[in-house]
């Protein structure tokens, strides 16, 4: 399954869930309506009328009244909780007891934490997530968010303290999966429906105790308040039975993905071992847990472990599943043993593990064109693609890796980023950085300039993801500052070049979805056909500015065309046009996810007809695909140079 | 059936309340988390003082009050920053950290007067690296202090508005938190341009 399988998967998942969640409320109502009924016929043989008798009379309209009723109080209860969750995956993250750990932090233990999710997040395409630490003693750790620009990871201080650096790396990948399976997702909806199934009982269970009080009628109350309570907590149950057939099955798919990822089977399977073996397990403390268990890396509610209603598969079965020839024994953890000797990192061979025998697929390409190895490889980081993530972060210059750390220079870093060349504009541009931006600024752009001036423009993106979280870290009023000052930076020639356009691309999509809150795109065009003069435009746009020559500018675009199976005139695009492309774009992201890899698929092949990829292409590439929501891995960069042996 | 329109009443004024209490806990956890980017920069700049005042100690023999000052005034803003950093919802704190810091501006504005009539000094390397280190310290500890007020204001101006006023006290939010001023920011502002 490649990434976009499993993105329009999550979509049908959450298609499904909405089903069910209807069902649920439809037996709900049925449920509460036979209550009344039970309940006022119950009353009326109290008060001398038969059964029946009490039951006819009953108005007619009071079942409408109750089925109303029964929505209206599930449906505003899901809502709410939807509404507090919509701010994406940091307000989880808070509401959990997280607190954001600094990207300058100063601590050992943290900074190899951020070192590792920073490496997976370029390795795969992502922005970097921002990462939160949870002060809980157990080993545990969770991904939340609706879409990749809002997601976070959250890691238990335990995680931190027993585990060494390939089992954490393998923890991180884990959560990694989730997020680019589209898991968090369905998580963050399967939270808010089952708040309101939920809701219900704890009405019932209110009434219950209130009307106690009050003698006026106080029986048929009662009992009325402990049938809403067994509704309420039947349909929880229920609820509960379907989030954990969802959740099992995923953290499955994430352990395997975590190996395929890392290349290193011993890296998860040791953090699962700890978990057995250590006496705080992976549960929390925290009771805020319980209603996100489905998103935690082990079981982090001790309730339901270990039957129908987990929402983990139990821990051997994981480890087994990962290491078919494992022993069944756990170590001994304690907590004064942190930073526990590690076994020696194993590299997969095929006789270790099903896993690595069954993924060995996208390590070698599984076609022999360029273009569908990118498309497998879209969303799903492998070895290499980690190496070369390792390789663009240690040789970026480490001037320019402290400033994307911190949000003081960060700043600096993406304001240095568009300063111009020809040196009369950046002369202004600079002045304008002296008068616009916070004291300081001005000197550490100046500063950092000649150090820009000699990298690459690969290196400037991957510096640029790197920055994301650092940047997150702004107020709103100093966000607002930033981005009126980039906008202004970037038209200061008068033009938008593809540089700039892929900077203000990257840094709106990921910024504006943290200060002013998620942005829900919903791809229901189901082919490339309905949207086929955008398309082209697109693909005229890429062979335009990739090609030189009109003669191989035409060979590019009609090779595109015809990996879409589209018939129609290229129209030379000579300069650069922002707006026709965010236009162009914009239409093209209602796509649905499986519709996607194709129109990807034919950018690439526009682009590498000439079978190189240069800076300004491979720039124009990563734009259009984080427009697109298709993250690109940074391994990307290293294909034009692959072109000669394929086959690494 | 009146009492089912009354449930679904009282369920969404619930839900109201509870969003609001929510709000309350989500900005104070925000304003909290960005006092720990003014504590990182502070430590840092408490760490270089003592060094620059070691490096300038040879040269300034007959200064020896003002260097004392400086130390003195550095000691006294590392205690306040430790006693907000425990609780910055503490207002008493942060105003205490608040002028001890003014304290020391105004400190180092002294000794960067006095180091003006010593050339040597001036042209010392490690004196010279210092400086830099601490100016573009101090501006980082402005920008985060920036960061920290506005999350501040947001919480406040959230708490006072109406509905939320009404729950704040309820919900334990009895009380506005306190901007970080430096009480000399004058002196503070100056500090960074330590000017040879």
């Amino acid at each position: 399954m490649n990434f976009f399988q499993a993105q329009d998967n999550a979509r049908r998942k959450t298609w499904q869930l909405a089903m069910m969640f209807v069902a649920a409320v439809v037996a709900l109502v049925v449920l509460t309506n036979l209550l009344v009924l039970f309940v006022v016929g119950w009353a009326g043989q109290q008060t001398g009328y038969t059964f029946d008798q009490a039951v006819s009379n009953i108005p007619a309209d009071a079942w409408l009244w109750t089925s109303l009723g029964v929505v209206g109080v599930v449906g505003a209860a899901s809502a709410y909780k939807y509404l507090s969750i919509s701010a994406g995956g940091r307000a989880i993250a808070e509401a959990l007891g997280g607190q954001l750990i600094h990207q300058h932090t100063t601590d050992l233990q943290q900074k190899r934490l951020l070192n590792i999710v920073e490496e997976m997040a370029i390795a795969s395409g992502i922005p970097v997530p921002p990462v939160y630490l949870i002060p809980e003693a157990s080993i545990n750790a969770f991904a939340a968010g609706f879409t990749v620009d809002d997601a976070v990871i959250g890691i238990n201080q335990g995680t931190l303290d027993l585990l060494n650096r390939d089992e954490l790396q393998g923890v991180v990948a884990h959560e990694f999966s989730h997020i680019l399976n589209g898991d968090t997702r369905i998580n963050l909806r399967l939270i808010a429906i089952l708040h309101g199934i939920l809701f219900l009982g704890m009405i019932g269970y209110g009434l219950m105790r209130t009307s106690g009080m009050s003698r006026r009628n106080g029986m048929p109350i009662v009992l009325l308040g402990v049938g809403l309570l067994i509704v309420g907590y039947g349909g929880t149950f229920f609820g509960n039975l379907i989030k954990a057939a969802v959740s099992r099955q995923r953290e499955f798919l994430a352990d395997a993905s975590a190996v395929q990822f890392t290349r290193n089977p011993a890296g998860i399977a040791d953090a699962l071992k700890k978990i057995g073996g250590y006496s705080a397990g992976s549960f929390l403390k925290n009771e805020a847990a319980e209603q996100a268990s489905h998103m935690f890396f082990g079981a982090a509610a001790q309730k339901f472990a270990g039957n129908l209603m987990a929402t983990h598969p139990p821990l051997p079965k994981r480890i087994q599943a990962i290491q078919p020839n494992w022993d069944g024994s756990f170590p001994t953890i304690d907590r004064t043993q942190a930073f526990a000797p590690s076994t020696a990192p194993t590299t997969a061979s095929g006789a270790e593990s099903a896993f690595t025998a069954g993924f060995s697929g996208p390590a070698e390409p599984s076609s022999d064109t360029l273009s569908s190895l990118v498309i497998d490889q879209v969303g799903a980081p492998n070895q290499a693609s980690l190496d070369s993530a390792r390789r663009l972060i240690h040789d970026s210059p480490e001037a320019l890796q402290e400033a994307a750390h911190d949000p003081f220079a960060a700043r600096a870093l993406v304001y240095g980023m568009l300063i111009s060349t020809e040196e009369p504009i950046a002369q202004q541009q600079l002045q304008f950085i002296q008068q616009h931006a916070e004291a300081g600024i001005a000197a550490l752009v100046a500063q950092l300039r000649p150090t820009q001036q000699r990298t690459p423009g690969a290196q400037m993106l991957t510096l640029l993801n790197m920055s994301i979280p650092a940047l997150k870290e702004l107020s709103t009023p100093q966000y607002r500052v930033f981005s009126n000052n980039t906008a202004r930076l970037i038209t200061a020639d008068g033009h938008v070049d593809v540089f700039e356009w892929v900077l203000h691309r990257v840094l709106t999509k990921e910024l504006y979805a943290h200060f002013e809150g998620p942005q829900n795109v919903h791809g229901r065009v189901k082919h490339v056909r309905k949207v086929a003069r955008d398309a082209a435009k697109l693909v005229a746009i890429l062979a335009s500015h990739s090609h030189t020559s009109l003669d191989t500018q035409l060979q590019a675009y009609n090779a595109g065309m015809e990996a879409l199976g589209l018939d129609i005139p290229f129209a030379r695009q000579d300069t650069f046009d922002y707006q026709r492309m965010n236009k162009t774009l914009g239409a093209l992201r209602k796509l649905q996810p499986l519709a996607k890899p194709a129109l990807i698929k034919a950018c690439v092949t526009t682009v590498l007809a000439d079978a190189t990829l240069n800076e300004a292409e491979g720039a124009l590439l990563q734009g259009i695909a984080a427009t697109l929501d298709c993250p690109l891995p940074a391994h990307l960069y290293t294909l034009g140079t692959a072109t000669s042996q394929p086959s690494s | 059936m009146e009492l089912i329109i009354l449930l679904v009443v009282l369920a969404v004024l619930g839900f109201w309340v509870a969003s609001i209490y929510n709000k309350l806990v989500a900005l104070k956890n925000r304003y909290e988390n960005g006092f720990a980017q003014i504590e990182v920069q502070l430590k840092r700049r408490y760490d270089l003082i003592p060094n620059l005042v070691e490096t300038a100690k040879g040269y300034l023999s007959h200064e020896r009050e003002t260097l004392e000052a400086v130390i003195a005034a550095r000691n006294q803003a590392m205690a306040g920053l430790q006693a907000a950093a425990a609780d910055p919802g503490n207002a008493a704190a942060i105003k205490e950290l608040g002028s001890a810091e003014g304290i020391l501006g105004s400190a180092m504005g002294r000794l960067n007067v006095v180091m003006e009539a010593y050339p040597d000094l001036k042209a010392n390397t490690n004196m010279m690296q210092l400086s830099e280190e601490l100016t573009s310290t101090e501006n980082k500890v402005s920008f985060a202090r920036q960061g920290y007020n506005d999350q501040v204001t947001e919480y406040n101006t959230y708490r006072q508005s109406f509905p939320p006023v009404i729950f704040a006290g309820m919900f334990g939010h009895p009380l506005d938190a306190e901007l970080l001023e430096f009480a000399d920011s004058e002196a503070i502002q100056e500090a960074p341009k330590v000017s040879f």
